[in-house]
């Protein structure tokens, strides 16, 4: 069929750019009820009381819910539950839902809300990690402050660091971002022809909310269903629940539709951001530049609850060293509850966050052992056979080592812009970043399952719980689809994201579901093909290992010219070929002393060049160019691939020089800034492809490894074009003048000290 | 939610004048509402009336007039970036106007706009005290004009009062020797508040700067030309010490004014080399 690897257009991109794609707030509002949520203004107290009557007073509010209408458990989150829907006791940071107004118009219910009186006991908050792990630190959860910790064990990093001619060790932070997606979170829900409550929203993950609705309300699976809307963008922010539990919550008592829309500054305030990482990073290595030893320990802030804080403390752990081969390794990673705004899942799960200190660290060892930043990356990137820091040996799809050396040919051929005599304060320079990125969740059952069916009229039709967040989920697995069952792509409906027809696909997250959901549907397709060789072997009266399955025709071996359309079979035996598929990709629980294991069964590759432009008066970084070489396995839309390249590229830019989220002073795009067109570089994608033995037509995944590595290429150019280093994300002005300034007190100094002689 | 208000379109400037006598404080004028509306959003204001006076036609010209150049409060900062006029014959102004915000933001945003939301990092005013513009009030007792920098109070305050209307500004014609520049630095190439905006008129003479008029924004209160960096350079010839010494009065008056502040020890040296920045592009205009 030839659709995997080519260019067809996404199939839903008429729909979006003739703007009638219907996304949360845009779903119908006439005759529902408007939902409006009471949050709490203070990080830490205790709710004294709740007083409704005035609020019930307004004219067209039809009810205030609190924490004692949840019939059922009024907690939720991804891994750990500890996140209540609407708080009962106590209020953990500014944002927690406090009660949920239901009124006739959005008017009404804000004018409630102003009516409503809580009364607050103020508690001590617990505003940094540090903070939340002294002893006698007050409690945000009862278990305590520390919600994980993990550590990765190889070798003895003592010998390591004793064999080392170099070593260097830093800090490194990072803040909160935002995923900035889209559009504000939004749904409605109502109760469908069925009876059951359905919630319509944007997520990641229909068949997570299902259970966590159905867990709060108390109610049988099958009595809940999730329907994903259109979506624009996730990162993250929406695996964990945002307006699903609210809107089911209305439903169940009040038996009516009804609709909630977050404002931007709700959706700053209240939704997941990205871990501010703190990483303590000691690197030693051997004068050939070999790596001998790496030793880091990171701290993270979780915020008021766990969501994914666990898992980004350990995947933070597992990718510490880089796509490098380090024989000791030594990495401690905690992750701590704070009274701050809550982190979740964001684009990376602390992969980015540790690919700033990784790659900072590389590059001062270039620096220490005057080599070209590329080679004592080649010297030690990852190959075939080698093991990585949890002991797993990579056996296959290990294309760190081909974009390395396909950006070394681009640097060593391109015209790289030298300093302009006529801007003296404006110093270029530039620099590369690595990662690795394993594809799927860290070390736990991962599955996802599909359906594809051929009915008695030939309509084929695949069923996938996998929610196309705008990453091209949709027609890529309709590629694949088509390519393995060999009929063409407009001929399969595609049906998807909604629990009440299709199954477990798990999370749009991790980069996933291209390896994971593609496998689960071709192994449908393979049961699909079973069938109808079974049937085909009846209607043709030939025996079925005499047959088999090519461009949408079972043929037979022995005679060329018999062969029948698979439609065809499925119309003349009357009855439906089906296959269920399932896949769960092979890793290892990791150990939890030693972290050692096989997490993933697949990592993704990536180098990035940065070419950027320091104006060292203002400390204004310009970014001209990044050069993005990803091993992705196989493109199977390259298209699609290149725009993640470029988004996230274009998120990284953010990550590096302006994007900051200052709890109690970021409100919204106000003073949040990301980069605009103006400030987005060019980039240049280049598609390596590794091919990976298990992937579907060997792909692996690009949604986080797009952004991953920018924010390294683009703080090592800085350092190239200032000759001193930033610690701290974002190099906003600030910070890059300050190094600046620090740089030329260090020249003057040294100036200082030959002119003594 | 922006709660409910009336909203008055005046034909005449008569009308407005009228509406917002008898308001008395309760309306709120409108143009391209850039920041009014975020306000109306935020709830910071609550105004019981909007008065769009986009529609009043004495609002909306740029007009020359006896060596003047005069713009309508409701001139949109797109029409000032291309208006051939200011463009002649006060550069500086529609430098600014082009760089502020996004297209939308300037095809919507009006320079009377931007003066009386009295941001202290508003583009508009250092190239308006640096053409030494004055603003013309109306009210339904009287005329009256006023230079630009009295039109302040404080940060987001003017001293108009509540039934006044900024119908205009204006200001003398540049001569063609006279050269200009307007410098800015945001954290990011568009859509964002001036970190800091520097505006320079030049006139040079024989090799002298016969004039020099400086102003910055987002370093004080309120807009103010720089005097004592203006009398450094006045009547002297060019030298790089010279003008480094000017420069070090614009951070010094900048403390004087503001104080030491968090942001001094960033601000400090930058409004030093965006001055050198911009009397070097003044030179070169």
């Amino acid at each position: 069929m030839n659709q995997v690897g080519v260019e067809i257009p996404k199939v839903d991109v008429i729909d979006k750019v003739l703007g009638e794609m219907k996304f949360g707030a845009d779903l119908p509002s006439e005759g529902f009820l408007f939902l409006k949520v009471l949050r709490s203004p203070k990080p830490h107290a205790k709710i004294i009381s709740i007083q409704t009557e005035e609020a019930l007073k307004v004219q067209g509010v039809e009810r205030i819910f609190t924490a004692k209408d949840i019939l059922g458990k009024n907690l939720v989150g991804a891994i750990t539950k500890d996140q209540p829907v609407l708080a009962s006791d106590r209020v953990k940071y500014i944002g927690d839902p406090v009660a949920l107004i239901a009124a006739r118009t959005e008017e009404i219910a804000e004018e409630a809300a102003r009516k409503m009186v809580v009364i607050y006991e103020d508690l001590p908050a617990v505003t940094s990690p540090e903070e939340a792990l002294k002893p006698y630190a007050p409690l945000i959860h009862e278990k305590g402050n520390l919600l994980m910790e993990f550590h990765v064990i190889k070798g003895d990093v003592q010998v390591g660091f004793k064999g080392a001619d170099v070593i260097v060790e830093e800090t490194y932070t990072t803040t909160w971002i935002d995923h900035a997606y889209m559009e504000p979170d939004a749904g409605v829900s109502y109760l469908d022809e069925d009876g059951r409550i359905t919630v319509v929203c944007p997520t990641q993950n229909v068949h997570y909310d299902q259970k966590e609705v159905a867990t709060v309300l108390d109610l049988p699976l099958e009595k809940v269903r999730i329907i994903q809307c259109a979506t624009g963008g996730g990162f993250g922010g929406r695996l964990d629940i945002t307006v699903q539990c609210l809107l089911a919550l209305a439903v169940l008592h009040l038996k009516k539709r009804v609709k909630i829309i977050y404002s931007r500054e709700e959706v700053f305030q209240v939704i997941s951001k990205r871990h501010p990482l703190k990483i303590r990073y000691k690197s030693g290595a051997k004068k050939d530049g070999t790596l001998a030893a790496v030793e880091v320990d990171i701290l993270g802030d979780t915020g008021a609850y766990a969501s994914y804080g666990g898992t980004v403390a350990i995947r933070s752990a597992v990718h510490a060293t880089g796509p490098y081969e380090v024989p000791h390794v030594r990495v401690r990673s905690q992750m701590t509850y704070t009274n701050n705004p809550w982190s979740g899942a964001m684009r990376g799960f602390g992969v980015p966050q540790m690919a700033f200190a990784h790659e900072s660290q590389m590059d001062l060892l270039a620096k220490a052992l005057k080599m070209d930043p590329i080679e004592i990356r080649l010297k030690n990137c990852l190959r075939i056979g080698s093991d990585t820091a949890t002991g797993q040996t990579l056996m296959a799809s290990v294309g760190i080592g081909e974009t390395l050396r396909k950006m070394k040919e681009w640097r060593d051929g391109a015209a790289i812009c030298k300093d302009d005599s006529k801007k003296p304060f404006i110093k270029k320079g530039i620099g590369v970043g690595s990662m690795w990125y394993g594809i799927g969740n860290t070390g736990i059952a991962n599955p996802s399952t599909a359906q594809m069916e051929i009915d008695i009229n030939g309509e084929v039709r695949l069923f996938t719980g996998v929610a196309d967040i705008g990453q091209g989920s949709d027609t890529v697995l309709l590629q694949i689809a088509s390519e393995a069952i060999g009929v063409s792509l407009k001929e399969i409906r595609l049906i998807r994201a909604d629990t009440a027809v299709t199954t477990d696909a798990g999370a749009t997250s991790a980069s996933r579901q291209t390896y994971i959901s593609g496998n689960a549907l071709l192994s449908a397709i393979k049961k699909l093909k079973q069938d109808a060789i079974k049937e085909a072997s009846g209607l043709l009266n030939i025996d079925e290992r005499d047959l088999f399955y090519e461009e949408g025709r079972i043929k037979s071996r022995t005679c060329l010219t018999t062969s029948i359309p698979v439609k065809e079979v499925a119309r003349r035996c009357g009855k439906m070929l089906r296959g269920e598929g399932h896949f769960d990709p092979e890793t290892t629980r990791l150990d939890p002393e030693t972290g050692q294991g096989a997490p993933y069964a697949t990592y993704a590759f990536a180098t990035h060049l940065a070419e950027v432009e320091v104006d060292t008066e203002t400390g204004k970084v310009k970014v001209n160019r990044v050069v993005a070489s990803h091993d992705v396995g196989k493109a199977i839309h390259p298209k699609n691939v290149i725009g993640q390249i470029m988004g996230g590229v274009a998120m990284g830019t953010g990550f590096a020089l302006m994007e900051e989220f200052v709890p109690g002073e970021t409100t919204s795009f106000v003073n949040y800034l990301i980069p605009t067109s103006m400030d987005i570089p060019e980039v240049i994608p280049m598609i390596v492809e590794e091919e990976e033995p298990t992937g579907p037509f060997g792909a692996k995944g690009v949604g986080e490894p797009a952004l991953i590595p920018s924010a390294p290429a683009i703080l090592n150019a800085i350092a190239d074009a200032i000759g001193q280093r930033i610690y701290s994300l974002p190099a906003n002005l600030e910070r890059v003048l300050e190094a600046v300034q620090k740089k030329e007190s260090i020249t003057n100094g040294q100036l200082a000290m030959i002119n003594d002689h | 939610m922006i709660p409910p208000f009336d909203y008055k379109i005046p034909k005449t400037l008569e009308e407005a004048c009228q509406f917002l006598w008898e308001l008395n404080g309760r309306a709120k004028m409108i143009a391209g509402g850039t920041d009014l509306v975020i306000a109306l959003r935020n709830e910071t204001m609550r105004p019981q009336v909007l008065i769009d006076i986009s529609k009043i036609p004495e609002l909306r010209s740029i007009e020359e007039m006896d060596g003047m150049i005069s713009i309508g409060a409701s001139v949109t900062h797109s029409e000032i970036a291309s208006s051939s006029l200011i463009r002649r014959y006060g550069k500086v102004l529609s430098d600014a106007t082009s760089e502020i915000g996004s297209p939308q933001i300037r095809n919507l945003g009006t320079i009377g706009g931007n003066i009386v939301n009295a941001s202290p990092a508003a583009d508009t005013l250092p190239p308006l005290m640096v053409l030494n513009a004055v603003g013309t009030i109306v009210s339904k007792e009287e005329k009256k004009e006023v230079p630009v920098a009295q039109l302040f109070k404080g940060p987001y305050e003017t001293s108009l009062k509540p039934h006044e209307i900024l119908i205009k500004m204006t200001f003398p014609k540049l001569s063609s020797e006279m050269k200009t520049s307007f410098v800015r630095l945001a954290r990011r190439e568009a859509m964002a508040i001036a970190r800091v905006n520097v505006a320079i008129v030049l006139q040079m003479r024989n090799d002298l700067i016969q004039e020099i008029r400086v102003s910055l924004g987002s370093i004080t209160p309120t807009p103010q030309r720089m005097t004592d960096a203006e009398a450094v350079l006045t009547g002297k010839k060019i030298e790089e010490e010279l003008v480094r010494r000017a420069s070090k009065k614009i951070s010094e008056a900048m403390v004087h004014r503001s104080g030491v502040r968090p942001s001094t020890s960033y601000k400090a040296p930058v409004v030093e080399s965006l001055f050198l920045r911009a009397f070097r592009k003044a030179l070169e205009a």
